[in-house]
């Protein structure tokens, strides 16, 4: 199933990357990023304190004032609740603003996702889009597929429209196994 | 009909045609569009993906107002506002008062083309308020001053060498036209709006009754930008959008992207429940759910499938009108085929009345719709409609009426009329020059003279040498193959004798009526179906066979539709539908006749062109080729072999020949292609156009029916 994940997730434009610790998945931000960050407060990244990390790693990350530092940053960090490996999909549950603008501003996003954590498509992810619901009350959730991107002009694909540029999915075993969890 | 209307209508084909860098860019997206979605949808099975979609779509026009409470309470209990807007005026009004109201300066619209069908933009402009269009396809029409001529790209009659003049008009400075580099440039000049917007305006692709939420398929991010930026967000969404489940909607979202760009899923589906949070506070969520004739759509038991429609914009792609002349000709706001049904009820009839017209009855949109609706049909019953609203024209009334009616009149006259074109056949059986008014009819096809003798007339004196016929089958000529190709019965009855099968000519037999019917009559084409229906039952026939897939269409459907609430004719039509097949599929699958041709060498390379009404109405493709290939003849596959060849009947004589014309010339270029000396098919509406075309453009091929290459390899 993971094998088909990052193929289908190389297919619309995203790159999967494996990571075995919370350093390395710094080193790779780190290695890719090219101005601030937007790291959102959310329990999987907090639980191994991948702030400290990248800061250690030498890359300036806001947490704080979203709106202010959103539109100047140029990446976005995030968590995934689980993805579907049939479309290569990440789902996030994005109410909290702070997520929505890590996403949609920033020229990059990374995700980290654990490998655990994917269904086979979205039909197999209908409880969990269920219980969104039922877990609270108002919901933005998130299928995010690749990068954004656009065939407007003369139906030619460009990757990179309004929101992220590039994708990138970071692979980490042993990060989060509750799907409601990001 | 409105002469005004009309020029300026013709005016616009007229440009179009004259534009073959639409047409191009048009013809090779649709080639595009094909294998992207084929690969889509690879394992998955379309067909009873689309059922369930066409199913579930109509339990929601049969539960509605149980679903819009549903829906609303969900929405508000998250504290969503809900409107219904009865019309468009209705809906532009909530919003404009809500944005004055809010102190709103401008608004940053994501797509949606329910807010293109009631002009939102020109209301919110009126009322002092900026609008701001950030999809990228959305905001270049808006800059040039247009409307979107497809719904899903709705700026794809446009060039990136017009984009960049725009941009650079934003900008203040040249802008290169790399698309890349445009891209970019809308992406850094729409950046700020959505900061300064103080109300974002999207449409939405599903509205979930279940939780009260919408669910937006997107690609650009444009729209979870505009709808979590502003502080407040209206959604303006067509009533059809309802779902009743997250099941439901998972549906419509695994279809709709690999049905409408052949993605398997687009970037982004977001789903928003109520008011979530924005800056410090909450987001004020608007739902602006929109009737403006869906109601009206709803109740028309004729029309209503097209309310099952998902907005996937696939009747255009495939579309050989839509790729021919583009959206600005054949659309009003809703494009293609879908788009002249929604006009009648969204825009009005007038809006509707020259793109009814327009369409050539191809049924390649009906292929490939994801909501299993029949388009073609509903399109025809329009027609039928505006038949009796506006009339069929003087001429056209009079012949169908007194004329067509009458079998023993209409027949006489058309012998008449083989007397009459002696001067211009000049005694060859296709006419190349008319003269005077008739000259255009003639300027890019060779017409066939009218037979000296009709089928009908030589029957007597055809030997037919059958001892215990397998069955006896009553031959159904239809007007081309028995007044003006009469060699075609001929080899008809010298192939099925072979195959130890009489064949009787039942003279009562009249036209099949789709003249009549697809002009709108409807009352000659029950009296047609009538007059058939007796004549082709009498003798007590095993079989009905037919050369002509449009009657076969007519006698195997439309005969049953228009009789089906007369108790005296409606078990004699299914009868005769039960009995009715192409000859194809009669020697094929009936009489199992293939051996009975088989040749060792190769007779000639035979490539097959797929007739409409065979392929996508009978469902027979398979069968033809499999005799062509099986007595000898390497058949070679064509491009775009089931693509309409532009006959479509009345329609390259009298309604739209300027495009039948170009979707002609389409077909001959793939024919040529081919290298074949031959093209085959099944149908005489085919050869009279392609044969026209290959002569007209003195090209050495020929084209035949399969019927008539089978009597061939008898000799």
């Amino acid at each position: 199933m993971l094998k088909r994940f990052t193929e289908a997730l190389s297919k619309v434009g995203g790159q999967a990357a494996e990571v075995a610790t919370v350093g390395e998945a710094a080193a790779y931000i780190a290695g890719h990023v090219n101005g601030t960050v937007l790291l959102p407060s959310q329990p999987s990244l907090e639980r191994i304190a991948l702030a400290a990390e990248l800061e250690a790693a030498g890359v300036k990350v806001v947490r704080e004032s979203w709106r202010e530092h959103a539109a100047a940053a140029n990446a976005g960090v995030t968590g995934v609740n689980f993805a579907l490996a049939d479309t290569g999909t990440l789902v996030l549950e994005s109410t909290a603003e702070a997520l929505r603008l890590a996403t949609t501003l920033p020229e990059v996003h990374f995700a980290l996702l654990d490998p655990g954590k994917l269904l086979a498509d979205s039909l197999a992810a209908i409880p969990y889009l269920r219980g969104f619901h039922e877990r609270a009350p108002r919901n933005y959730l998130a299928y995010i597929t690749g990068p954004s991107r656009t065939a407007d002009i003369e139906r030619v694909l460009t990757i990179g429209a309004h929101g992220p540029r590039q994708l990138h999915v970071l692979l980490m075993p042993g990060l989060s196994t509750d799907f409601y969890e990001l | 009909m409105s002469r005004a209307r009309n020029r300026n209508y013709r005016q616009r084909v007229d440009q179009a045609l004259a534009s073959p860098r639409l047409q191009q860019a048009l013809h090779s997206f649709g080639d595009a569009y094909v294998v992207a979605r084929e690969n889509a949808f690879a394992g998955l099975d379309f067909e009873a993906m689309r059922q369930e979609i066409g199913a579930m779509k109509d339990r929601v026009r049969e539960q509605r107002q149980e679903l819009v409470a549903e829906f609303t309470r969900n929405a508000e209990a998250a504290g969503a506002k809900v409107f219904v807007a009865r019309t468009a005026e209705e809906a532009n009004r909530y919003i404009t008062d809500l944005a004055v109201a809010q102190g709103v300066k401008k608004v940053a619209k994501s797509k949606s083309m329910a807010s293109e069908e009631t002009h939102l933009n020109r209301a919110l402009e009126t009322a002092g308020i900026e609008t701001l269009e950030t999809d990228l396809g959305e905001w270049i029409i808006q800059l040039a001053g247009q409307r979107p001529s497809h719904m899903v790209m709705p700026a794809i009659h446009m060039f990136r060498d017009e984009v960049a003049a725009l941009f650079s008009k934003v900008t203040g400075k040249a802008e290169s036209d790399d698309i890349q580099h445009l891209v970019r440039v809308a992406r850094e000049q729409l950046r700020q709006g959505y900061f300064e917007a103080g109300m974002g305006i999207s449409g939405a692709n599903m509205a979930i009754a279940e939780t009260g939420g919408i669910a937006l398929v997107t690609n650009e991010g444009n729209a979870r930008l505009v709808t979590t930026l502003p502080k407040v967000h209206v959604a303006l969404v067509g009533l059809e959008k309802l779902v009743p489940t997250l099941e439901d909607a998972t549906k419509v979202m695994r279809i709709l992207p690999r049905n409408a760009t052949g993605q398997l899923l687009t970037s982004y589906v977001t789903w928003i429940r109520g008011a979530v949070p924005c800056a410090d506070g909450d987001k004020e969520l608007h739902i602006v759910l929109l009737d403006n004739g869906r109601s009206a759509l709803a109740e028309s038991p004729q029309c209503r499938d097209a309310l099952r429609c998902i907005k996937c914009g696939a009747c255009a792609n495939v579309c050989p009108v839509y790729q021919t002349v583009g959206g600005h000709v054949f659309g009003h706001i809703y494009i293609s085929a879908i788009g002249v049904i929604l006009t009648a009820f969204f825009h009005g009839l007038e809006n509707a009345a020259d793109l009814v017209q327009a369409c050539i009855g191809c049924r390649a949109c009906v292929a490939v719709c994801p909501s299993d609706i029949d388009l073609e049909g509903i399109i025809l019953h329009l027609r039928e409609v505006l038949g009796e609203e506006e009339g069929i024209g003087v001429g056209k009334a009079l012949v169908f009426k007194h004329i067509m009616r009458n079998r023993k009149l209409f027949h006489s006259m058309i012998r008449a009329a083989s007397l009459l074109q002696k001067p211009v056949t000049r005694g060859e059986r296709s006419i190349r020059h008319l003269p005077l008014f008739f000259s255009s009819l003639t300027e890019w096809r060779t017409l066939p003279a009218i037979a000296e003798k009709p089928l009908r007339d030589s029957w007597k004196t055809l030997p037919q040498k059958v001892e215990n016929p397998r069955y006896r089958v009553a031959f159904f000529a239809g007007c081309l193959n028995d007044f003006v190709y009469p060699e075609m019965g001929y080899d008809l009855v010298k192939v099925l004798n072979h195959l130890g099968v009489e064949v009787l000519f039942p003279k009562e037999q009249n036209c099949c009526g789709v003249p009549a019917l697809y002009s709108g009559d409807r009352e000659t084409a029950v009296a047609l179906a009538e007059q058939n229906i007796t004549a082709m039952l009498a003798d007590q026939p095993d079989f009905v066979v037919t050369t002509c897939p449009t009657c076969t269409m007519s006698l195997q459907r439309d005969f049953l539709e228009l009789l089906k609430d007369n108790p005296v004719w409606a078990d004699k039509a299914r009868q005769l539908a039960a009995i009715t097949i192409d000859v194809s599929r009669f020697i094929v699958d009936v009489l199992d006749g293939r051996a009975v041709f088989a040749e060792e060498s190769v007779r000639e390379k035979v490539t097959y062109h797929d007739s409409c009404h065979l392929k996508r109405g009978a469902g027979v493709w398979k069968q033809p080729r499999e005799l062509l290939a099986g007595s000898g003849h390497a058949v070679v596959e064509m491009a775009h072999s089931d693509r309409c060849c532009g006959f479509g009947g009345s329609y390259s004589f009298s309604s739209h020949p300027d495009i039948a014309k170009h979707i002609l010339n389409d077909k001959v270029l793939d024919i040529e292609a081919t290298g074949a000396t031959c093209v085959a098919m099944d149908c005489p509406g085919c050869i009279m156009q392609i044969r026209g075309g290959l002569e007209k453009q003195e090209k050495s091929v020929r084209a035949k029916h399969t019927i008539e290459l089978l009597a061939e390899s008898l000799e």
